[in-house]
């Protein structure tokens, strides 16, 4: 089942839109993609000024006690505008791994500080092309964490980590304090992701879950950030078929728009495809949290939202020709960002096994 | 439980009740012939249990219920593989049309009664062997003659022709004028002297569509259905319902879980092909791409329920789905490998991959072509320029051939 948005919903999109259509340029976007170590900072300030950040936390922890359909409306609007900063899905899987995994005190401990965005989370599950290791590359022993968590996106700003480790012969899903932590850059080609290399030596780290409950509990967060992810590829994707769309209309060759020819209209026509079928998959997926298919419809949604934004971000360079390969018309901040969204939260590649192991019944 | 799910448990278990009279099973090894006259019992069946017209005025024995009732009562009935599909152009365009258009009410209610028992067949008549998707380039023409008219000319693809009684036509009745503007809509019967039909075999074996060649058809003036030269927008008017027919995420191919039992049931190289990436690739597209679908449709009728218009986005069905299940009936083959020869003409191309992939093409022309399509999405929902029309504006007789 799916839904049609109401109209606080329809709200929310609207404000979010206008405000951050308002806050964020490209002319402030681009020059981070040149600088190790800083994202857009009015991005962030709107996200907590705006409540961005408590809205799919619960209430009791200073949360809006909204849900996944109105975070996935705000990722829309973000991933339109190319969002300045990763912790609203970083902050959002970390808070709900402890809200749902966490004892009462971790729970009054970390989720009044990420509703309120003074803290930032981050998730640290991969370990390079594996987006869930059945080995991770960290090992927890006394409640001390040691290893190296590589390529988490947000962990040069984050104050907190859910990470995956080995336990004592099982894995562990557990929330690490990064205070004190040594960070390592990773210079990308989507700085402002604010990508490090976290290095863990007996940090102390405290334990959510453990064994088979640990996996599948970090498989349920994947799940939930791929689908707040998809809505912000499904944002871009459709903001990107919108450019596309304008510039066919205006830009003439041959004597006519170029938005005249079959080869340039069915290529729009194609992604308009692509967004639809991703923003169907993404409201699908979103409404069913906490239901028994959630994880199938949330690889739905990733695949599909993976797919238009790629494709929006080829095409819609490809159609503007010379002029959208230029640094200043800013098409590459989508491009990099379509790719960087693509690998967080899981590849493709990723997502399709999830989804095929649930389709043939050989769920976990 | 909603009224709507009353609805759809209600008609699920008369659909149900009548499976082994009419349904896939019974039709085994029928010819044609024996399977349109089960096919009209099984219609004469739905009227008397008030499952047929079922969105349509009751002052023509229709239920008088809304296009969600149609389209639940469809999906229901999709499951069971009824001998329905002689009946699906006439009762989806020519007969509503008729009902809008037609001007003897009288002559109208009769017509209609009997198409909604099964008793008689309509057939539309607008595709001609110069163009299909350029409609309004039509060549069969009406000359008046005394107080009616005389047709002359030939359409091709026309559905159930040779099934048929009726049918709508459009054709041109001024070649002086632009090509929109010249063309008028008739009904006419196509018993009527001079009126030949020839079935054409298409390239899956079966012969549905036919050639029909119109030789001096005499017709008198009630049988016009527009204004003389108005007959484009009645003809718009067919297609706007036509994109209200059911959807179906599968492309009327088979469900995916029947290519997920085959992937599991192949070995590939010596392993299940449902672990081979090649095959699980696929399968997860073809997955996503059908969940957004189904989403889609899931809202358009949420929307109608609430009184709205569904989006643009309900276009993309026929697109989207056709042409990925002809990628996939290919690679279900492929799986086969040399099993995968053997072809039952007779297959249902809901259940047989063979018969899915030999029919696709046609899927993906009948109704409007994929390149139609983007051209209407591209024109009219993103506000693209229309192509370079070099027949714009000039009068049709002076278009060069």
């Amino acid at each position: 089942m799916t839904i049609l948005y109401d109209e606080g919903q329809q709200a929310i999109a609207t404000e979010s839109r206008r405000v951050l259509e308002a806050r964020v340029s490209k002319d402030a976007l681009l020059p981070l993609l040149e600088t190790v170590g800083e994202y857009h900072r009015p991005f962030w300030d709107t996200a907590k000024e705006q409540g961005w950040t408590a809205l799919a936390l619960p209430e009791v922890h200073g949360g809006l006690g909204l849900g996944l359909v109105e975070l996935g409306l705000i990722a829309h609007q973000a991933g339109r505008s190319v969002s300045g900063a990763p912790f609203l899905t970083s902050g959002f899987g970390a808070a709900k791994a402890i809200e749902r995994f966490g004892t009462d005190a971790q729970k009054a401990r970390w989720l009044p500080g990420l509703a309120t965005g003074e803290r930032i989370g981050a998730v640290a599950f991969a370990d390079g092309p594996d987006a869930l290791p059945r080995r991770p590359q960290l090992t927890l022993t006394d409640d001390r964490l040691d290893g190296v968590a590589r390529g988490v996106t947000g962990g040069l700003a984050a104050d907190l980590a859910v990470v995956l480790a080995n336990g004592p012969g099982m894995p562990v899903l557990a929330v690490v304090d990064l205070a004190g932590v040594q960070r390592d850059a990773v210079a990308s080609f989507d700085n402002s992701r604010m990508i490090a290399d976290l290095a863990f030596t007996a940090t102390p780290a405290e334990t959510l879950a453990v064994g088979t409950a640990a996996r599948d509990a970090a498989l349920h967060i994947l799940a939930l950030q791929a689908v707040v992810t998809a809505h912000e590829q499904t944002g871009g994707a459709e903001v990107l078929m919108e450019i596309a769309r304008d510039y066919a209309l205006t830009r003439r060759a041959f004597g006519q728009p170029i938005g005249a020819f079959q080869s340039v209209k069915h290529r729009i026509a194609e992604l308009y495809g692509l967004v639809e079928l991703a923003r169907a998959n993404c409201i699908h997926a979103a409404a069913r949290e906490g239901q028994p298919d959630f994880i199938t419809a949330a690889a739905a949604a990733r695949l599909s939202a993976t797919e238009a934004y790629d494709t929006a971000a080829r095409d819609c360079i490809q159609i503007h020709g010379g002029i959208g390969v230029t640094w200043e018309l800013g098409l590459h901040l989508h491009m990099r960002r379509a790719r960087s969204l693509a690998i967080e939260q899981g590849s493709s590649l990723f997502w399709e096994d999830v989804l095929v192991d649930r389709l043939a019944g050989e769920a976990a | 439980m909603s009224d709507l799910e009353t609805y759809r448990a209600k008609a699920a278990a008369w659909l149900e009740s009548m499976a082994p009279t009419f349904g896939r099973e019974a039709r085994k090894g029928l010819s044609e012939a024996e399977d349109l006259a089960l096919g009209r019992r099984y219609q004469k069946a739905k009227f008397d249990a008030g499952y047929a017209g079922i969105n349509w005025p009751t002052e023509y024995g229709g239920q008088g219920l809304t296009h969600l009732e149609k389209v639940t009562f469809d999906a229901e009935e999709m499951k069971h593989g009824f001998p329905n599909f002689y009946f699906g152009i006439s009762l989806g365009m020519p007969v509503p049309v008729l009902m809008q258009f037609g001007s003897d009410k009288e002559f109208v209610k009769e017509r209609v009664l009997r198409a909604l028992q099964g008793e008689e067949i309509w057939c539309q008549l607008f595709s001609e062997p110069s163009g299909g998707s350029d409609l309004a380039g039509l060549r069969t023409r009406a000359e008046p003659d005394g107080n009616g008219w005389k047709i002359n000319g030939q359409k091709v693809w026309t559905s159930w022709a040779h099934y048929s009684d009726y049918g709508v036509i459009v054709v041109r009745t001024d070649p002086t004028v632009p090509k929109h503007k010249g063309l008028t809509y008739f009904w006419v019967d196509m018993k009527a002297p001079g009126v030949t039909v020839r079935p054409i075999k298409l390239a899956g074996g079966d012969s549905h569509v036919n050639e029909v060649f119109f030789d001096d058809v005499k017709i008198s003036d009630d049988h016009r259905m527009s204004p003389v030269g108005g007959g484009f927008s009645v003809a718009l008017t067919t297609l706007m319902i036509e994109r209200y027919v059911a959807t179906d995420s599968a492309g009327f191919g088979p469900h995916l879980d029947l290519f997920v039992d085959l992937a599991k049931d192949t070995l590939l190289g010596g392993r299940p092909a449902i672990e081979d990436g090649r095959i699980r690739q696929q399968i997860a597209r073809n997955y996503a791409m059908r969940s957004g679908l189904d989403s889609i449709n899931v809202r358009a009728r949420l929307m109608m329920q609430a009184g709205m218009i569904p989006g643009a986005e309900g276009s993309l069905n026929k697109l989207v789905a056709v042409r990925s299940r002809q990628k996939l009936s290919e690679l279900a083959i492929d799986l086969q490998g040399t099993d995968g020869f053997a072809f039952d003409e007779h297959a249902s191309q809901k259940e047989d991959w063979a018969s899915s992939w030999l029919n696709a093409p046609t899927g993906r022309i009948a109704g409007g072509s994929d390149e139609t399509l983007l051209n209407t999405i591209a024109e009219k929902v993103l506000g693209l320029p229309q192509d370079h029309r070099p027949d714009k504006g000039i009068p049709f007789n002076q278009i060069p051939a």
